[in-house]
């Protein structure tokens, strides 16, 4: 290290390293307690389940980092996600065509996400505002279209593919981690993810500079689309049915607190999409824990957000004079 | 303040300062860039705590350990007008932070009576209701100086006050600080502006290093001897040699420009490797005329012609852009990414040449950054480092080292040497001139006559948003200043 850490209390690599250290020790304290309380959790079935679910959420923890390192947040990615899941599976319910449904899937999530693009980057529209909107279109027409009643009786080729295991690893798995480990290669070479960071710490500098904002946010919500297109393949894959249920708002919660808890700032421009994913399987980790100990679901609720507001003020302190 | 000392991590901010402010005085803190001022008026302001040294207000040892020790030993600072809250009223600034209460709720009327009283204190016309957004800059500042005044401080501290003040905003502030020295105040007046300080105070602090340097009546010196102080034994301010590009091909050509009431009909030719000055009072439209020729802000109309390849061709704001560079005068706000290493901010708009298939390549950025760090000398450990860490000049030369990097044959300065020191100054002027020589065309904001006049081959007058006047190489200060208030006094006949 150079004199350069010295003006602030804490640089952004130390709090980044301490923060990580505070997310271990809490995963140790978790795990040992159900070492004691709950030992069937770790039966390596429930650890693969857990994997599993961690994966569709560490997806859209990836999109979501993504939209947040531009200084923004999408509150509609999983809703997003869920009616485009409801768009695919009717697809493949009606004409059996697995390929073209998850094409669907990915195609109207990735719309949703330009939508979601073109309100921010190029009409200048408040992030929070246009993606709740959005959250209320996308969870009411997924409600309108199904009737919230669940299609399933899927394409058997469609379930079965996600059933199969590679390595021991369910195939959901192998798509998260490699979801994510594309999302994290793009996101620290290319010119793009470069382009992002810039105007998520400073906007009027990033245009300064020449970089085109207004398309870099596009792309970013665009991207978030994707991403949120990925799990509802995944998810419909897994559960064998697509449904209005698919996306709650404490899922956006989830989300949202799988980047926070992950080093992503909810001011834009720092933070690292593989600390998103490891947020989601935090998470995930923490729910199953806190379902384990046979905590109710609503105290379990209360004691994740508890931990989201734990840690943005954890950022806070740890940033003052910085 | 006696032998104030305060270290940082890493720096020796203040090693045995001392500061003497007198009541009915107006003493004035100068120094360069990193010299102790601003630590000192923090400790004073109780938001650095000092390792050690005593401070005395009336006689009486204070311990500032709080911004609120500080305000009940009597200190006041007057804020940046930037401070003001603008979707409130005159009345709620100045008593925002202590409402006077009535029956549980703000007792407007008291509110508004008081602030009156303090605002003709100051000689202000200024309706207490109205809305701060909607003064002029020196209005607002007379509100930050009634917001200070409200406490009835001994001591009053004026930091940079006029870097956003037209020249009679200026002379009204002076009016107002003269008549506070009247009053019995003690007042500080910490400025880069050598001529404020001779024309407004009465002592004089100087400070280098953390150290106090000088002490003493201002009548006591001149205005050279001051700089050496501040920059110790070098003597600066040497001319730059001029180029005379007597035909050089025209580059750029901009023919009836305007923006709103901002711009009107804005037509000027820029030669290739001529520094232009455009010269004219703060709000005059420089800023805006910079911004508005490579596309940051829309035109309403225009027509920009640009010579390239032997070849003259109509061109758009947007496209200009990608040939040319920019330096704004809020280097932390737009020019550089804080959070950012020194390298990445060197290459972020020449990401495209660096980068394969949309990655960016490692190796090109650390070659590209590297040879730009040689280039121009900056002073860093490794291309790794916070560009927040690096100093006023350092970080004013990565800005540079950015566009320098496309090689751009028009480069946009505004106020490129704000805020930095004498040195620092000398520097990225000779910069101007090197990158002039090689042929880049380069239009020169400045509010220092002293800047435009080392480095400009030609000036152009700005007034209210039209090029009013062009004035040649040899113009001196006189003529310079001359061109701004004839205008004005056309205007004012007209």
């Amino acid at each position: 290290m150079t004199a350069a850490v010295s003006s602030a209390p804490l640089s952004f690599a130390r709090r980044y390293r301490a923060r990580n250290v505070v997310v271990a020790l809490i995963i140790v304290l978790v795990l040992g307690l159900l070492w004691v309380l709950a030992p069937n959790f770790f039966k390596i079935n429930n650890l693969i389940n857990i994997l599993v679910q961690a994966a569709t959420l560490a997806v859209m923890a990836v999109g979501m980092s993504v939209v947040m390192i531009g200084g923004g947040i999408d509150l509609s990615l999983p809703f997003s996600a869920a009616v485009s899941a409801v768009l695919g599976a009717m697809y493949m319910r009606a004409t059996g065509g697995v390929v073209v449904g998850s094409l669907i899937m990915l195609a109207s999530a990735t719309a949703i996400g330009f939508l979601n693009g073109v309100a921010v980057g190029y009409l200048g529209m408040i992030p929070f505002v246009v993606t709740l909107a959005m959250m209320s279109i996308t969870a009411g027409s997924a409600v309108w279209l199904t009737n919230s009643i669940s299609i399933s009786h899927l394409p058997p080729e469609f379930i079965s593919f996600f059933r199969m295991r590679l390595a021991g690893l369910p195939i959901p798995v192998i798509a998260g981690i490699s979801v994510c480990a594309i999302a994290a290669f793009l996101m620290s070479r290319s010119v793009f993810a470069r382009q992002l960071y810039a105007v998520g710490s400073n906007r009027r500098a990033a245009t300064i500079a020449r970089i085109s904002t207004n398309r870099v946010l596009l792309t970013s919500y665009a991207a978030a689309g994707i991403s949120a297109g990925i799990a509802a393949i995944m998810l419909t894959g897994r559960l064998a049915s697509a449904s209005a249920n698919l996306a709650s708002p404490s899922m956006v919660l989830d989300v949202v607190s799988a980047c926070v808890i992950g080093g992503v700032s909810i001011y834009g421009g720092a933070g690292k999409v593989w600390g998103a994913a490891l947020g989601a399987l935090f998470i995930t980790l923490l729910s199953n824990a806190l379902n384990a100990a046979e905590v109710s679901l609503y105290v379990s609720q209360m004691i994740r957000g508890a931990i989201i507001i734990a840690f943005i003020a954890f950022d806070r302190f740890s940033a003052v004079g910085g | 303040m006696r032998a104030i000392s305060k270290a940082f991590p890493g720096v020796v901010a203040l090693d045995r300062a001392e500061l003497r402010a007198s009541f009915g005085r107006v003493t004035a803190l100068v120094g360069a860039n990193g010299a102790g001022k601003s630590t000192l008026m923090n400790i004073l302001g109780g938001i650095v705590v000092r390792d050690s040294g005593e401070i005395l207000v009336a006689g009486a040892e204070v311990a500032l350990r709080t911004p609120i020790e500080s305000l009940q030993a009597g200190i006041g600072f007057v804020q940046q007008e930037l401070n003001s809250l603008p979707t409130m009223s005159i009345s709620e600034n100045i008593f925002i932070d202590a409402f006077p209460l009535k029956f549980g709720g703000i007792d407007y009327r008291e509110c508004n009576r008081r602030s009156q009283v303090l605002l003709q204190r100051l000689g202000a016309k200024l309706d207490p209701s109205a809305t701060v957004g909607e003064l002029s800059v020196g209005d607002r500042q007379l509100v930050e100086i009634a917001r200070a005044l409200r406490r009835d401080p001994k001591l009053l501290i004026f930091d940079e006050p006029t870097s956003s003040l037209s020249r009679r905003e200026r002379e009204r502030l002076f009016e107002v600080i003269r008549g506070l020295r009247t009053e019995g105040v003690a007042i500080i007046y910490i400025s880069h502006f050598l001529d404020e300080i001779f024309e407004i105070s009465d002592d004089l602090v100087v400070m280098r290093n953390g150290r106090t340097v000088f002490s003493g009546e201002i009548s006591s010196l001149n205005e050279r001897e001051l700089v050496r102080h501040m920059m110790g034994a070098r003597e600066n301010e040497a001319p730059l040699q001029k180029r005379r590009p007597a035909d050089a091909t025209e580059l750029l050509r901009i023919e009836s420009l305007s923006r709103g009431d901002v711009l009107k009909d804005v037509t000027l030719t820029l030669k290739a490797g001529e520094v232009v000055g455009l010269w004219g009072l703060l709000g005059a439209g420089r800023t805006e005329l910079l911004r508005a020729i490579v596309g940051l802000d829309p035109i309403d109309k225009g027509v920009l012609s640009w010579n390239e390849a032997g070849r003259t061709m109509a061109i758009r704001p947007a496209e200009l852009y990608r040939r040319a560079g920019f330096v704004t005068e809020d280097r932390r706000g737009e020019g550089l990414f804080l959070g950012m290493s020194v390298g990445d901010n060197i290459v972020m708009p020449n990401l495209r040449d660096i980068s394969r298939l949309g990655l960016v390549r490692g190796n090109e950025q650390r070659r590209a950054a590297g040879a730009m760090i040689t280039r121009l000398g900056i002073k860093v450990s490794a291309q790794e480092q916070k560009v927040s860490t690096l100093s006023g000049g350092n970080q004013q030369k990565v800005v540079f080292a950015r566009w320098l990097a496309s090689a751009p044959k028009l480069l946009l300065l505004d106020e490129p040497t704000r805020g930095l020191d004498v040195d620092a100054k000398t520097e990225i002027l000779r910069l101007v001139n090197e990158l002039a020589d090689a042929g880049t065309a380069v239009l020169l904001v400045s509010s220092e006559l002293e800047e435009l006049t080392r480095a400009c081959d030609r000036y152009l007058v700005i007034i209210r948003g039209q090029i009013v006047a062009e004035l040649p190489a040899g113009a001196t200060r006189e003529e310079l200043v001359n061109a701004l208030s004839l205008t004005a006094g056309q205007e004012v006949a007209a």
